[in-house]
């Protein structure tokens, strides 16, 4: 009878245990074993976020502890569940963290794209700004040289225009259609019937030719030689002639340019003043310098 | 009256587990703060998270009926999953935020590149 009774006691023990241990895990475990497989086979999760996912090994663990231990109970199911969960949420944190890797990239890629332009920008405002600069200087140093070369002309026609000035005291000074006329009268340049000149004459042909040097450089300067009508046309013609030259080497060598000046005697051709009266004679009886202009209008 | 006495020391852990269980009112804010961090975040407008955050709520739900009835086991077993299923979700709404951050990124980067070389930016 008391072994009966233990026999029953036993059986009914065994019952009880008998409920907890399972033949076949939940499906929760089998889950769970399956996420954990396919995530510890995904390199880039064991890589990128291998603290989650020891984590989600070690409650899987516990899950399989509890399995083991206790069958397929309500604390395996929830031990299981939370394996399978915390495996993906590993998985999340990785793809997570490798896309968030991508992005740093593409901006710190953005950031030095543009830190070199910005560079380049700066670098080509600089040279510009240098550029900018000598240009302004070389503005600056015209302006200054056109300031010098207009006092320098100023200064240039102040001169000629007193040298004028000067001239005007004992020679007739015309402008007309053929240029600027310096009439000098014969007989201050030359005895009569002579062609060398006198002392006097050389002092004011040294006024005349400082005058033309200060005038513009590139005129023509024509020396024309004219008498009364007294005396033979050829000689007068010769005479003309004889005294223009006269004056026109003595220019030459007071400095104006050979090249510049030439000469030519016109006789009584070209009268400009009666030849009755001896004020008349006296007129005609003269040399022209004739300066002509530059073509360039200098 | 021995062996009664042995019988019960016996058999008395493996049905007094059930008995007087704790309400998990730990649990249940810890469940509540992780579902709340997940919508806090966006998990509403998440795919992946939505079905995670939908688990957590009906677990909260469900466990909150069971603590009403005594069921305070099956409220813990409840809870323990919903705080799980709230950090997923919380998880999962940040991974959407980065993949849009992501795209953003690169739209900016092909905008940049389309402007440099319009404007001829110098290098």
């Amino acid at each position: 009878m008391r072994i009966q009774r233990y026999i029953t006691i036993l059986g009914l023990a065994a019952l009880g245990l008998g409920a907890c241990a399972a033949s076949l895990p939940p499906q929760d475990l089998v889950n769970a074993r399956s996420a954990y497989n396919r995530a510890s086979n995904d390199g880039a999760t064991a890589k990128t976020d291998p603290s989650d996912l020891d984590s989600a090994k070690k409650q899987l663990d516990v899950a399989e502890t509890s399995f083991r231990d206790n069958g397929d109970t309500q604390g395996t199911r929830d031990q299981s569940y939370l394996a399978l969960r915390r495996t993906e949420y590993a998985e999340v944190i990785a793809r997570t963290r490798t896309t968030d890797a991508a992005t740093g990239a593409t901006v710190d890629a953005m950031h030095a794209d543009e830190k070199k332009t910005v560079a380049g920008t700066a670098a080509a405002l600089a040279r510009s700004k240098t550029e900018i600069a000598s240009q302004d200087n070389a503005i600056a140093s015209q302006k200054v040289a056109l300031k010098d070369e207009k006092g320098r002309r100023e200064e240039a026609e102040k001169r000629a225009a007193q040298a004028m000035a000067d001239l005007a005291k004992f020679a007739s000074v015309k402008q007309e259609p053929r240029g600027m006329v310096i009439t000098l009268s014969g007989s201050v340049l030359f005895a009569s019937a002579k062609s060398d000149l006198l002392p006097a004459a050389q002092l004011k042909l040294n006024e005349v030719a400082d005058a033309l040097i200060k005038e513009d450089p590139l005129s023509k300067i024509v020396v024309e030689g004219h008498t009364d009508s007294q005396g033979a046309v050829p000689y007068n013609q010769d005479l003309s002639q004889r005294r223009a030259q006269a004056v026109r080497d003595y220019l030459v060598s007071r400095g104006i340019a050979s090249d510049r000046v030439t000469s030519q005697g016109f006789g009584s051709s070209r009268s400009v003043a009666d030849n009755k009266s001896a004020e008349g004679r006296a007129d005609n009886r003269r040399v022209e310098i004739v300066v002509q202009p530059s073509t360039t209008g200098q | 009256m021995q062996n009664s006495t042995l019988l019960l020391l016996i058999t008395a852990p493996l049905f007094g587990a059930c008995a007087s269980f704790p309400a998990p009112t730990q649990r249940l804010a810890d469940a509540q703060s992780a579902e709340r961090s997940a919508r806090e975040v966006g998990a509403n407008n998440a795919p992946a998270a939505q079905l995670s955050l939908k688990l957590a709520q009906d677990q909260i739900g469900q466990a909150q009926k069971a603590m009403v009835n005594g069921d305070n086991e099956k409220a813990d077993s409840l809870l323990i999953r919903a705080k799980m299923d709230g950090e997923l979700a919380l998880a999962q709404a940040r991974e959407k935020t980065a993949s849009g951050d992501r795209q953003e990124a690169a739209a900016d980067s092909a905008d940049q590149k389309t402007v440099n070389a319009v404007q001829g930016a110098v290098k």
